[in-house]
């Protein structure tokens, strides 16, 4: 580690809360809270409301440190360290389980927060990060304050934003709403909603007063302050028990809110491999070779995962993994399972490795791209991934090599033939002759230029090459 | 009252929708919100009791009472 990395330099996607603010420095994350902030903090490290939470892991392990931060005199009165994630993911990377249970713990939080006498600021998705598929986690610490008597939850239309929104579309509509989410930082309006959920769908479970209502009364306010409304409804009588009864209405919905993927997709992936049992067997010991080969395994990535199973295979290894993969039915099915299985060392995500997610938000670094938070990886594996690039979307070969390249130091990479029974599958939608090109040693040459080739291996087949190569310098 | 600090625009419209989504309860402080809204156009006009005609005649007045409607 240099010593630019150990400077503590802010998190680009936490500068909204003019009050706190996340820096990195070096593995760690460190947390400024400014003088109102850290008033706040010390209410909540005192209630046994955040000690629960801490022991539960539902809110990220946080402990109070000395340390100077960047900023003028005065800014930050006080320092937290948060546990470090293994992997920053975003809410359009979720399958509709993960946003169902990220929406579940936030409201569960706020409920507990509320009976303790705190709040939330806000209810953002953004909030939640995930330890594997058995444990989302609330990073935001800043977000609890005391509650104020008769105050609404501020975070209210964010949460409907973010959570709520999407997951009605995808339950309602069988829309895919990771688009929307992807498109914009703050989430999808309820104007937007509006128009998708006319006709009978108004009558779908939440419809009503969460979009139309919702859209309705933002239009017919939208002259009259959040001061103002708030005098207003204190006023008329709105109590603490009515933002409980709220928070405890929406958990209701958002169990509801359910998504079954399509019963077919599941299962078809390893029947539709072209594989023997004995490639399978030799493909599985290449890895694990592969996989002890590697000296750090704190980040492995497995693109194109499908079902998971080298996904578990490494996760075996001792390696935290992030399961890549384009098919959102796959990826919410994997994650229930190991959700189920109480794994922490394996997080699915949804996303098409041709189109990966850009950097979002302000500036563009709001949100991290995934190339960007992809390079901090130890190992990747690409298996059966490459002729999926280079023969459905028409990547060059040589553009595929330099992407590994920005990724782990370690990769292990199979290159499935042109006479497969896939990759003849994918050619057969080109014209002939499209990818003279794609051949297995122009790949183990392009490959070489990069990487230091330590394995190479065809499975007994003969139509796929495995090969396990150490990035150069 | 400490003066409000929150960081984010809870939105105006949506801090009531919270109240009706809270149930029957959060129904009735909506209605006496909206109540209140209405009947406060009244008893702002109470002590200016001026007919539709006066008002007409003193354009100023007007000005102000609307003003003061759109709170």
């Amino acid at each position: 580690m240099t010593p630019d990395d150990a400077r503590p330099r802010p998190e680009p996607g936490s500068f909204r809360d003019p009050q706190t603010r996340i820096f990195l420095a070096g593995g760690e994350v460190l947390r400024g809270l400014g003088p109102r902030a850290a008033q706040d903090w010390k209410a909540l490290r005192d209630s046994d409301f955040f000690a629960a939470a801490q022991a539960d892991g539902s809110v990220t392990a946080t402990e109070e440190v000395e340390r100077e931060l960047p900023g003028e005199p005065g800014t930050w009165t006080a320092t937290l360290r948060h546990a470090p994630l293994p992997f920053v993911t975003y809410p359009y990377e979720w399958s509709h389980a993960m946003l169902q249970d990220a929406a579940a713990l936030h409201l569960d939080l706020l409920q507990r927060a509320l009976a303790a006498g705190f709040t939330m600021k806000d209810g953002s998705a953004y909030n939640v990060q995930w330890r594997g598929a058995a444990r989302p986690e609330f990073i935001d610490v800043g977000s609890f304050e005391p509650a104020r008597p008769g105050e609404p939850w501020a975070g209210y239309r964010q949460f409907c934003q973010t959570l709520l929104y999407p997951l009605m579309l995808q339950a309602h509509l069988d829309l895919d709403p990771r688009p929307l989410l992807r498109a914009q930082i703050d989430g999808i309006t309820p104007g937007q909603m509006r128009r998708m959920l006319g006709g009978t769908k108004r009558l779908a479970p939440g419809v009503l007063k969460h979009v139309h209502l919702h859209d309705s009364m933002q239009n017919r306010n939208a002259a009259t302050s959040t001061g103002a409304v708030r005098a207003q409804l204190r006023d008329a009588g709105f109590t603490d028990e009515l933002v409980a009864a709220a928070a405890r209405a929406m958990a209701k919905l958002v169990a509801k809110l359910d998504w079954r993927p399509p019963a077919t997709h599941w299962g078809d992936y390893r029947e539709t491999c072209s594989y023997t049992d004995a490639d399978a067997a030799a493909k599985a010991a290449f890895v694990d070779a592969a996989l002890a080969a590697a000296p750090a395994k704190d980040l492995v990535l497995d693109l194109g995962a499908n079902d998971g199973a080298f996904s578990r295979q490494a996760a075996r290894a001792g390696a935290y993994v992030v399961a890549v993969e384009a098919d959102a039915a796959v990826v919410d099915t994997l994650y229930r399972r190991l959700k189920a299985e109480g794994e922490r060392r394996i997080l699915p995500i949804v996303m098409d490795l041709a189109d990966p997610s850009p950097g979002g938000g302000w500036a563009g670094v709001e949100r991290s791209g995934f190339a960007a938070r992809a390079a901090a990886a130890d190992v990747t594996l690409a298996l059966a991934l490459v002729h999926h690039l280079a023969i459905g979307r028409n990547v060059p070969l040589p553009a595929i090599v330099d992407w590994f390249a920005g990724m782990g130091r370690h990769l292990v990479v199979e290159f499935v033939h042109p006479d497969d029974p896939m990759a003849r599958r994918l050619l057969a939608n080109k014209p002939d002759g499209l990818f003279p090109d794609y051949h297995v040693e122009t790949f183990v040459r392009l490959l070489g230029e990069r990487f230091d080739i330590a394995r190479r291996e065809t499975l007994p087949g003969g139509t796929r090459t495995l090969l396990a190569g150490v990035r150069r310098a | 009252m400490p003066t409000h600090l929150a960081y984010l625009d809870a939105g105006s419209g949506s801090l009531i929708v919270q109240a009706l989504v809270a149930g029957t309860a959060g129904v009735v402080v909506a209605a006496k919100l909206y109540w209140r809204r209405l009947t406060s156009i009244f008893r702002r006009r109470t002590p200016v009791a001026t007919t539709a005609a006066q008002r007409q005649a003193q354009p100023e007045a007007t000005s102000t009472t609307a003003a003061a409607d759109k709170d």
